[in-house]
């Protein structure tokens, strides 16, 4: 190890990002703006689902059922429909989401305390509409029939105040409106910062395929120090990532920040090393952009976006995922710049995430350093 | 004409074959990666940690407690006696939600008027699982609060079991989440393939410098073209089917409408992201370029897959960009075939929308990169 070779390394190697601009433009930028783009695209607040209403009963009760369902801003009325297939064709375009059918004995039943005979249809093919549906509708149609069916109690002479006896109390901590968007957002920073790492394995695998790693070995510097070399920029490129995201996200997003920021910066410092670390592996092995670039998406993207835990919980993924989970270094990132963010959590919380990021990104620079000094030597 | 393009396709196999780490990774490591994902992600959200601080310890509470349990989406935690043990799994993100059963509560359940409450705290740091911890605590509630109801009313047990609506889910009966999520998972992956093939085609070889070579032979532009889109759209193809039959056999994702179909609109949707990867091909300089372009051109395009948040519910802007992203008309189509055997007679918006966009994009595609080859 010798810190002038490592120096030498990392000023080549920002001299080749600083040459051409438009690959600087697109490496200091896409981060960022993936992360704008999926904060806008993926955390909106679902509202205005269209459903369709078939009323076979036409009573006045059937009649201010519909009203209590569609009262909100949650549920549209799209149509009232007079037919089943009417239904079926308004689902089969996309057109509605949901269908309620009240058949003819709705307020009949309901008054004689039978029972609901509503049906309640959904698309199945909408993964998130469809359930959101289910759920309003449930919530308006329990706050119906309770209130339809308490004065029938009492009209029958018994006294009763309410039909949910049970007083829920909820309390949310760190963010009170569970909006999404305060936690997919930080969540998704460890996805985008793992770009960085796919342009190190994308320099290495490039001087293999233009010759010139032949060259640099012929150079006294170490093989570790050329990989730490390499590493370097592109921590740097992170960090200034790490820097423009969270005051985008507090600025335009107010998404609130509770931690310390230096903590951030030097935990995320961590993080891209252990990224990187799985970057140099894959420039390391692959031998040329193309196959590096389809490794990269394989062990860095697409992992990094659905096996992190930042939209499933790991803790309901299946065992041996869980345990793939735990390898990853962006599913111990998630979780501090969730805990950064949000609780505002310190060392005492974070430090174990740190090591394990740490720990993984020594483990991975150990194992490309040693094949790589194999595959040339 | 035809005997010069197949040279070219010729020659861009032996590049694939020559370079097979590639070709490998995308095809097979992008099938068994959407197997894996798949198969970890779609499935109902259980497990969930939750901790329980019981101050009643009464049958009714316990009752509370073993509700909770057979939901199946938690997990429970050791049962905990002070707040602080709370405070403490909740900072350190352990758990997902905690409840407390207060000291009165099966006191309250007993008298005739009472009003028995329990405290439910969410951590709010992970918004998804705590809303669905949220859903199954009201689901037990409820059911608990109708028999309490009941009984101080003497009313007959059954009273209330006509009242739960009856729910049908049309095309997913099983409410299999496989069906939600691998449509837009293997479309995600498809579409990345196309684009990074084509967004590969053009820059390597001016990277490598041997795309000057290439103009300096006999072959036409439009030839060269061509020559470069046949491998790519059989990959594409390939892709498809085999991921397609993968989530077929291991997600059991049905196909109720017309293969055929499907194929022949994948062999069109194919050729649009064709087009816009050979127009990120051409002004890339590197493949490192091309490949960031195509990592911020197909994730912006996933966005309006349906994968996390449906299109309707985005802002207006966004529903209207959403009509000309070729991989939001596709989806429709995919899922319209797989899961609701639609035809064309449905599909035909879908259809036609993909049909102008790719002829918008192919003949600025086609122009494009004529002019940048010349």
């Amino acid at each position: 190890m010798s810190l002038r070779h490592i120096w030498a390394i990392t000023r080549k190697e920002f001299q080749h990002i600083f040459r051409d601009r438009s690959t600087l433009f697109l490496v200091l930028v896409t981060p960022t703006a993936l992360l704008l783009l999926m904060a806008y695209a993926l955390t909106v607040d679902i509202q205005n689902v269209p459903i369709a209403i078939l009323d076979y009963d036409r009573s006045s009760l059937s009649r201010a059922f519909v009203q209590q369902i569609t009262a909100g801003e949650d549920l549209d009325l799209y149509a009232q429909v007079n037919t089943l297939s009417d239904i079926e064709e308004l689902i089969m375009h996309g057109e509605i989401k949901a269908a309620l059918i009240l058949s003819p004995t709705f307020s009949k039943d309901l008054l004689a305390l039978n029972g609901m005979p509503l049906q309640v249809i959904i698309d199945g093919t909408e993964p998130e509409s469809g359930s959101f549906a289910v759920d309003h509708i449930a919530w308006r149609a329990e706050e119906f029939i309770n209130g339809a069916v308490a004065s029938q109690i009492q009209a029958m002479g018994m006294q009763v105040d309410s039909l949910q006896p049970i007083d829920l109390r909820i309390r949310t901590w760190f963010n009170p409106s569970l909006k999404p968007r305060n936690d997919l957002i930080p969540g998704l920073i460890s996805m985008v910062l793992g770009f960085p790492a796919l342009s190190v394995a994308l320099t290495l695998a490039h001087e293999r395929e233009h010759g010139t790693l032949e060259q640099l070995m012929a150079t006294p510097i170490g093989r570790a120090d050329l990989l730490i070399g390499k590493m370097i920029p592109y921590i740097v490129v992170g960090l200034v990532n790490v820097i423009m995201i969270p005051l985008i996200a507090m600025a335009w997003f107010h998404i609130p920040f509770n931690g310390s920021f230096p903590l951030f910066f030097g935990l995320s410092a961590i993080f891209l090393f252990s990224i990187l670390s799985i970057g140099i592996i894959v420039g390391v092995f692959m031998p040329t952009q193309a196959a590096a670039l389809a490794l990269s998406f394989l062990v860095i993207f697409f992992p990094g976006f659905f096996l992190t835990g930042i939209f499933f919980p790991i803790a309901a993924m299946p065992e041996i995922m869980r345990l793939e989970s735990l390898g990853l270094p962006g599913t111990h990132y998630a979780f501090i710049t969730r805990g950064v963010f949000l609780p505002g959590n310190g060392l005492d919380v974070l430090w174990p995430y740190a090591v394990m990021m740490a720990g993984l990104g020594f483990a991975f620079t150990a194992v490309a350093a040693l094949f790589f000094k194999k595959k040339l030597g | 004409m035809i005997r010069r393009i197949l040279a070219l396709v010729k020659k861009e196999f032996i590049h694939l074959r020559n370079d097979w780490w590639m070709p490998a990774f995308m095809l097979f490591g992008g099938a068994l990666e959407l197997l894996l994902v798949g198969w970890a992600t779609s499935r109902p959200m259980t497990n969930l940690p939750l901790m329980v601080w019981d101050q009643d310890k009464s049958a009714a509470s316990r009752a509370v407690v073993t509700a909770l349990e057979n939901t199946g989406t938690f997990a429970l935690e050791e049962q905990v006696s002070d707040m602080a043990a709370i405070e403490y799994g909740l900072d350190r993100g352990q758990i997902n939600a905690a409840i407390i059963i207060p000291p009165d509560y099966s006191a309250e359940i007993a008298s005739r008027n009472g009003e028995p409450h329990l405290a439910v705290i969410l951590n709010g740091a992970e918004s998804i699982p705590a809303k669905e911890a949220l859903r199954a605590i009201e689901g037990v509630t409820r059911d608990i609060g109708e028999q309490i109801v009941i009984e101080r009313l003497g009313m007959d047990p059954n009273t209330f079991a006509g009242f739960d609506f009856s729910l049908r889910v049309w095309f997913n009966e099983a409410l299999s989440e496989a069906l939600y999520t691998t449509p837009a998972e293997l479309g995600l992956m498809l579409e990345f393939t196309v684009l990074l093939f084509a967004a590969l085609s053009f820059s390597r070889e001016r990277e490598l410098g041997t795309l000057e070579q290439l103009l300096v032979m006999p072959f036409s532009s439009l030839e060269i073209m061509i020559g470069k889109s046949i491998p790519v759209i059989l990959v594409g193809l390939f892709d498809f089917a085999l991921m397609l039959s993968m989530v077929h056999l291991a997600f059991k994702v049905p196909v109720r409408g017309s293969l055929a179909l499907l194929m022949i609109l994948a062999l069109g949707y194919l050729m649009v992201e064709l087009a816009k990867g050979m127009v990120i091909s051409v002004i890339s300089r590197t493949q490192h370029q091309a490949f960031l372009l195509v990592m911020l051109i197909g994730m912006s395009d996933f966005m309006f897959t349906g994968y996390a948040a449906p299109v309707e519910a985005m802002p207006r802007a966004a529903q209207l960009f959403a009509n000309i992203v070729p991989a939001h008309h596709w989806l429709s189509i995919v899922r319209g075939i797989l899961l609701k055997g639609a035809g064309m007679d449905v599909l035909w918006p879908h259809v036609a929308a993909l049909a102008a966009i790719g002829l918008v994009i192919g003949t600025f595609s086609w122009r494009f990169v004529r002019r940048n080859l010349d």
